[in-house]
């Protein structure tokens, strides 16, 4: 009976569930928002202040590896793997050879610019995350302590390397090591915004304005205060990213759609893009829209006396075009490589050899419209052999010390296994550089109208449609 | 092909730059980018022709201007074209004597640009047999001819023979001009030539609109159409005229193919005579407010753009988070004729609903293309502006919003999806906010010093000035338009607002005054007559600012009159009149358009904000609208206390109920006088129990338990109690949301529907539970002894109850309510409740059965019904609670809703009954 006297509440509650379920069961929801960006951005924990557990002297690098190693026992050994190290990828299929290539990358490629390493390891290695090279073949991959923990981790303000990778000359050790956090945006930008010689010359879209970015330079760096490794995700130091100038294809790439659902516009008719044209067309109208790129390079004037120019001309590497604010060359690709030039193969039989071809095409639905920065050079080549010739440069007796080739490309032949006939001249190479990073926020994403209609920068028939899909329908009515 | 910037920086290099990229480019290999070469709209089809004079002889052979009726007409049938377009006719075929026209002004004679005045451009096309001529068939072509097309009136005369068959006559206003000096001249078409229907204009890809409306300013009406060739290289200007260019034609006579430039048109060209366009995507856009070069944005503020308005030059108010397009459409492509196509092009055409078979939703019996080409109708689909009077008989030809779009994206968010679309025009909106300003009012009463009337803006701080003004923009005026086909519906409008003079001339007919009589009223030797600066110049420093001029006081009107009078002008008199301006372009898509409920469901909704016509009344005259606008029966003109000029929307009058908008006050003030009134009657009679029992305590009655409400009761009761409250809570929030505006609209609309259907099927259940179960009995009064112990229980209530006397009748299981309640229940019941689910459920059905509802009054009706009726179960609540409180105790009535049991008096005849039962 005592129980009985609370049944009503029961009674009430089961009056407020008629009403409630009902109500809460159909209450109009709004479609499900695109999932949340921040999920996929990394949380950076305060990084353990190193100052009074690292205690020097140190009388080298490898000394304050061997500090490190103390306590991170095992982080020599994770990078040690990774291509940070070996400038070298594991056998790899390339596009346009037969047989399996044993490795390619910074050691044994030849780009567009200061085209190859090897030779060159004075200079080059200043961006290896190692210690200790000497000339060809003398630097040990196996010595642990010879990885540069201090290139990636400390303030840049106080270290920097020098010569064949070893701290440049009057570094204070123990203050770079006490000194060591996350890798920020400026050790990175080290070597990644300095490729090829200076600012912005290589990628067009990774140059020094990083560090300090608007939010109309980069929408991640700029608004949101991102690192590279926000979206270079990191375990055991192997970084993820690729880049079409070494990798012949896509595993461990990063991409938009880690963090972004692909079908996040608003409109439906731009997420209707999104299987035929890749984030970065719209969102990186443009670049190097702060500091210049290079567009060309002729080594043939390399050697010449001519009134020196930091944009135009120097008399060791021959003459350039810089230009900022580059629209964008848009070809199709599928994040792999048609092709990639290995030290020996012949030059294109007509017009430029074209190192790394990306590949992807309008009848290939994984390939997408991609913006590149298409690099065109003029670079030596042995006229009998017909194979480009990786002249030796700042390598002792090299070009920049002599500003003779025939000795430059012997010497740098050697130095890469090739034979030199002693026959050379200068030929048209093209490098493309797939145009990812500095991504706009969407107010300055392109308009239907930069692509579509009479004033677009698209060259549609180049890219194998009949005309404007607009009147003349996508790549579904290509077919 | 190759890098565009590449090749840019090559040529602002060095000669050794050169060198090397002549190298590096001069192999190629296909990159994705355009070149100058590749783009362009031109016709790949369109034959190189030659160009032949009226005569039909090769205009390099004869020197003549050209004739687009003869060279164009060699294969499309020109005859056909010029009389199939209203862009060439202007209103000429439908010409009637002064005052017979749908606009209702005593001196228009057409219902186009010729003959239909406009207070914008002022000046009047003379009709035969006037007093005075103003503009002449000549001069109207030289001072209009920027938006004239050519053909009809430019080759015409009104009986329909050509203008060059007239006889030079200076009493005939088709033969006249009126010089500078008053001397009226006879014009000779002949030697003038006429302009025939000018192809080029929107055909070509470079037309010289300049250079021809040079040439129709000049008089020299038959190279007009050869001056639009100027900037294309097949013609030039020379001292003597123009001369052909020898080098773009072929030697047999044809244009080589490289100056053959025709295309459809495109925006740009549509945008020569209607308004600002800009295609540029690199180049910000830029404009001049209130420029009536661009008449469609001087009018409404559209511009026809791409271009995001953040990125555009023009410095609208907080641009930076506009970050959309001007106009969606053109950012999508579209082009102005994918809209206003020919009406038998094969490609759009359509039929008109009016004749089509309802089961037939296409049809593609379609006109063969080479028979369009050969005669393609020139009249072109067009929607029912109000602005627009000309070919009213193509009204509504056009697709509509709803032709392309559906409104199935409003469903996820916007209740009554179907209602919405009924009574809003999409534009209502999806046209939000104009960013460019546009003309607000124009004053001719007044003339500036440059002899031309006093125009105001809205939307911008000055008018004149383009890039360094601030623009603000302005919100259109949403108005009821009558549809075509019979419907109605809000759209977002201009009002412009025009003063002017009007006279009766010698013959009694009724004018606007001539510019130059008013000219000459106003100026003595090229400055104001001090007759009238003695009256004006207020501050008498010599010039008249905004403050001055203006006709604010009778002794201003009546020495402008009196000066006008001696013009010889009779009676003059001040007019003023309303041109709505419909307001169709510049859409924003989706997360731009108005989403917020309360900009409609509110008091303060911007549909019911008053627009701002001027800032005082000319003359005293209040303006009235044109007849001829589809917006006749939306409000009224009112002058704020501060002597401004609005422009009231009268939406509730034009029978338009918007829920937390409109309300009826009446009803409002007796709900809540009943509500409080009750409420004041219980807390007075519940302070006199208390007193008195206080004064006079009394012994506790003795009770005894009794189970009176068995559980379904008690389930249906306390459901249908929540159930009301929350009705009546969100009823209040939906009635009005000015008050309670922290609640979202849209969800409490929801939550008021799913409450009222559990309310509807809480009710179904418990009437069918009391019918079977007899319990319905109980609600319904006995006739036998009804009045008796009616009496009884009113007086317990009005008097015994304060003695603490018993209950005069005793509550049991059967007979649970007195005579009272049983009359309140049954009203409420069967009387309040069922008319609160009529109404309620025919006003959520104005979405699925809108016909329904409007048999029965329609929203106008039903809501206030349904306002008056939730007042009254508010204060049922009110003395329905407190009655409960009259029990042996307080709580007792409603602890017994709440277990069942209740404790009931023990009346003396309680056994007495027993037996008898």
């Amino acid at each position: 009976m005592n129980l009985k006297r609370y049944l009503w509440i029961l009674g009430l509650l089961g009056v407020i569930l008629v009403i409630a379920v009902p109500v809460v069961f159909f209450w109009p929801r709004t479609a499900p928002t695109s999932a949340d960006p921040w999920v996929n951005v990394p949380e950076h924990a305060a990084h353990t202040n190193h100052t009074d557990i690292v205690q020097g002297p140190f009388a080298s690098g490898q000394e304050v590896t061997q500090r490190c190693l103390a306590c991170h026992e095992h982080a020599a050994e994770g990078l040690m793997h990774t291509v940070h190290w070996t400038w070298e990828s594991e056998p790899v299929a390339v596009p346009g050879h037969e047989d399996v290539v044993m490795g390619i990358g910074k050691t044994n490629l030849i780009n567009n610019f200061c085209i190859a390493a090897t030779g060159n390891e004075r200079t080059c290695m200043t961006c290896h995350a190692g210690y200790g090279w000497g000339e060809e073949g003398a630097f040990n991959f196996e010595n642990d302590l010879n990885v540069d923990c201090l290139a990636c981790h400390a303030d840049t303000a106080l270290y920097a390397k020098g010569e064949y990778g070893n701290p440049a000359e009057g570094v204070d050790l123990v203050a770079a090591a006490q000194s060591v956090r996350n890798p920020g945006r400026d050790n990175c930008g080290k070597c990644h915004f300095d490729g090829g010689g200076g600012n912005n010359v290589k990628h067009g879209d990774l140059d020094e304005s990083l560090l300090f970015p608007s939010e109309n330079l980069d929408v991640h760096m700029g608004r949101y205060d991102f690192l590279c490794t926000d979206c270079h995700k990191t375990n055991d130091h192997l970084i993820t990213g690729r880049m079409l100038s070494v990798s012949v294809d896509d595993e461990h790439q990063v991409a938009c759609t880690d963090c972004h659902n692909a079908d996040l516009h608003q409109d439906e008719r731009i997420n209707a893009h999104v299987a035929t044209v890749a984030c970065q067309t719209c969102h990186i109208p443009a670049i190097a829209t702060k500091n210049p790129t290079k567009l060309t390079w002729d080594w043939s004037t390399a050697g010449q006396d001519l009134p020196e120019d930091h944009y135009t001309f120097l008399k060791i590497k021959g003459n350039f075009l810089y230009d900022k604010d580059v629209q964008p060359e848009y070809l199709w690709y599928d994040g792999g490589a048609a092709y990639r030039y290995l030290m020996g193969d012949p030059l294109a039989a007509a017009g430029p050899t074209l190192l790394n071809p990306p590949s992807g095409a309008i009848d290939e639905p994984k390939a997408r419209i991609f913006p590149f920065k298409i690099h065109r050079a003029k670079q030596p080549y042995d006229t009998v052999n017909n194979y480009l010739l990786p002249p030796l440069t700042a390598g002792e007796g090299g070009l920049w010390q002599t500003f003779d080739w025939p000795s430059a490309l012997e010497l740098g032949a050697e130095a890469n296994g090739l034979d030199f006939s002693g026959e050379f001249d200068f030929a048209e190479t093209w490098m493309y550089w797939p145009t990812t990073h500095m991504v706009q926020p969407k107010e300055n994403a392109l308009q239907c109208e930069s692509c579509h209609g009479k004033n677009g920068v698209m060259d549609w028939e180049a890219l194998g449609y009949p005309g404007d899909p607009i009147e003349w329908g996508g790549r579904d009515a290509v077919q | 092909m190759r890098g565009q910037p590449f090749v840019r920086l090559v040529s602002s290099g060095l000669l050794l730059m050169l060198a090397l990229a002549a190298v590096l480019l001069g192999s190629g290999q296909a990159t994705a980018q355009s070149t100058a070469e590749t783009a362009g709209p031109l016709s790949p089809l369109h034959p190189v022709f030659a160009l032949l004079d009226a005569e039909g002889r090769n205009v390099l052979e004869s020197g003549a201007p050209v004739s687009t009726m003869q060279t164009c007409g060699v294969c499309h049938n020109t005859g056909f074209i010029a009389s199939h377009s209203f862009h060439a006719d202007l209103g000429l075929s439908s010409m009637t004597a002064p005052g017979q026209t749908a606009s209702g002004r005593a001196w228009d004679t057409s219902n186009g640009l010729f003959g239909r005045w406009d207070p914008l451009t002022y000046r009047y096309l003379t009709p035969a047999g006037d007093e005075r001529l103003d503009l002449s068939t000549a001069e109207w072509l030289q001072v209009l001819g920027a938006r004239v097309a050519g053909g009809g009136p430019a080759t015409t005369s009104r009986n329909g023979a050509p203008l060059t068959s007239l006889t030079p006559d200076a009493t005939n206003p088709e033969t006249a001009l009126l010089a500078a000096d008053g001397i009226v001249a006879a014009w000779d078409w002949k030697r003038s030539g006429v302009a025939e229907m000018d192809c080029f204009l929107c055909h070509l890809d470079q037309p010289d609109h300049a250079a021809r409306t040079a040439a129709l300013a000049a008089g020299d009406f038959g190279w007009a159409n050869t001056a639009t060739l100027a900037a294309t290289g097949i013609v030039t200007a020379s001292a003597s005229g123009w001369v052909w260019n020898p080098q773009a034609f072929a030697p047999d006579g044809a244009l080589l193919p490289a100056y053959v430039r025709v295309q459809d048109p495109t925006n740009a060209n549509c945008a020569q005579c209607h308004g600002l366009v800009h295609t540029d995507a690199a180049t910000p856009l830029t404009l001049a407010g209130c420029d009536l070069a661009d008449p469609q944005t001087a009018t409404t503020g559209q511009v026809i753009s791409g271009q995001k308005i953040s990125a555009s030059g023009v410095n609208v108010a907080g641009k930076d988070a506009l970050n959309r397009a001007w106009d969606i459409h053109a950012e999508r492509q579209l082009a102005c004729t994918d809209c206003h196509y020919s009406l038998n092009n094969p490609i759009h055409a359509q039929e008109s609903d009016a004749t089509r078979p309802s089961h037939l939703v296409y049809d593609p019996r379609r006109l063969d293309l080479g028979a369009y080409l050969e005669r393609p109708d020139h009249n072109l689909a067009r929607g029912q502006s109000a602005q627009y009077t000309v070919a009213p008989e193509f009204k509504g030809t056009m697709r509509r919003c709803e032709s392309c779009h559906t409104a199935e994206s409003h469903n996820s968010w916007l209740p009554y999806v179907d209602r919405h679309m009924a009574v809003l025009s999409c534009e209502s909106c999806h046209v939000p906010h104009l960013y460019a300003p546009a003309i607000e009012s124009v004053d001719w009463t007044v003339l500036n010093a440059a002899g031309r009337s006093v125009v105001s803006c809205r939307g911008a701080e000055t008018p004149t000035s383009g890039v360094d003004t601030l623009i603000e923009g302005f919100t259109p005026v949403l108005l009821l338009r009558d549809n075509i086909d019979g419907g109605q519906q809000l759209a977002p409008y201009n009002l412009i607002s025009a003063w002017y003079w009007i006279y009766d001339d010698a013959n009694g007919a009724t004018r606007p005054a001539p510019l130059a009589d008013l000219q000459a009223a106003w100026f003595e030797n090229g400055v104001y007559a001090p007759e009238l600066m003695a009256i004006f110049d207020a501050d008498g420093n010599g010039a008249l600012d905004a403050t001055e001029l203006r006709l604010d006081s009778d002794v201003k009107t009546a020495a402008v009159a009196t000066r006008l009078a001696a013009q010889g002008l009779g009676n003059p008199r001040i007019a003023g009149e309303i041109q709505p301006y419909s307001i169709n372009h510049n859409v924003a898509r989706g997360a731009w358009a108005t989403r917020d409920c309360q900009t409609c469901h509110h008091d303060d909704a911007a549909l019911s904000q008053p627009l701002h016509l001027a800032g005082f009344l000319p003359g005293g005259v209040v303006p009235t609208l044109v007849n001829d606008a589809n917006v006749g029966s939306s409000g009224s003109v009112q002058q704020g206390e501060d002597g401004a000029v609005y422009f009231q929307p009268g939406l509730a009058e034009a029978g338009v109920y918007i829920f937390g908008r409109n309300r009826i006050a009446w009803v409002d003030w007796l709900g809540l006088a009943l509500f409080f009134g009750v409420l004041a009657a219980v807390s007075l009679h519940a302070g006199l129990r208390a007193f008195m029992a206080w004064r006079h305590p009394r012994p506790k009655p003795e009770l005894h338990p009794v189970y009176m409400y068995d559980a379904y009761e008690r389930f249906w009761h306390w459901l249908q109690t929540i159930a009301i409250i929350l009705l009546i809570f969100t009823g209040l929030v939906i009635h009005r949301p000015d008050v309670l505006g922290m609640f979202s609209f849209r969800y409490m609309v929801w939550l008021h529907n799913m409450l009222a259907l559990i309310l509807l099927v809480n009710a179904a259940l418990s009437l069918f539970y009391h019918l079977t179960s007899g319990a319905i009995q109980q609600f319904i009064p006995r006739p036998y002894g009804f009045f008796d112990q009616a009496i009884l229980q009113t007086k317990y209530y009005l008097y015994h109850i304060f003695k603490g006397g018993p209950h005069p009748l005793e509550k049991t299981r059967t007979q649970k309510l007195n005579p009272l309640q049983q009359v309140t229940y049954f009203g409420l019941l069967n009387v309040l409740l069922p008319l609160q689910i009529i109404t309620g459920g025919l006003m959520w059905g104005v979405q699925q059965w809108p016909q329904v509802a409007q048999m029965l009054g329609g929203l106008p009706l039903l809501a206030p019904v349904h306002t008056l009726v939730a007042w009254l179960f508010a204060t049922f609540i009110v003395a329905h609670v407190y009655l409960t409180t009259t029990g042996p105790t307080v709580l007792t009535d409603i602890k017994a809703m709440l277990t069942g049991w209740e404790d009931v008096e023990v009346h003396p005849h309680i056994e007495e009954r027993a037996e008898h039962v």
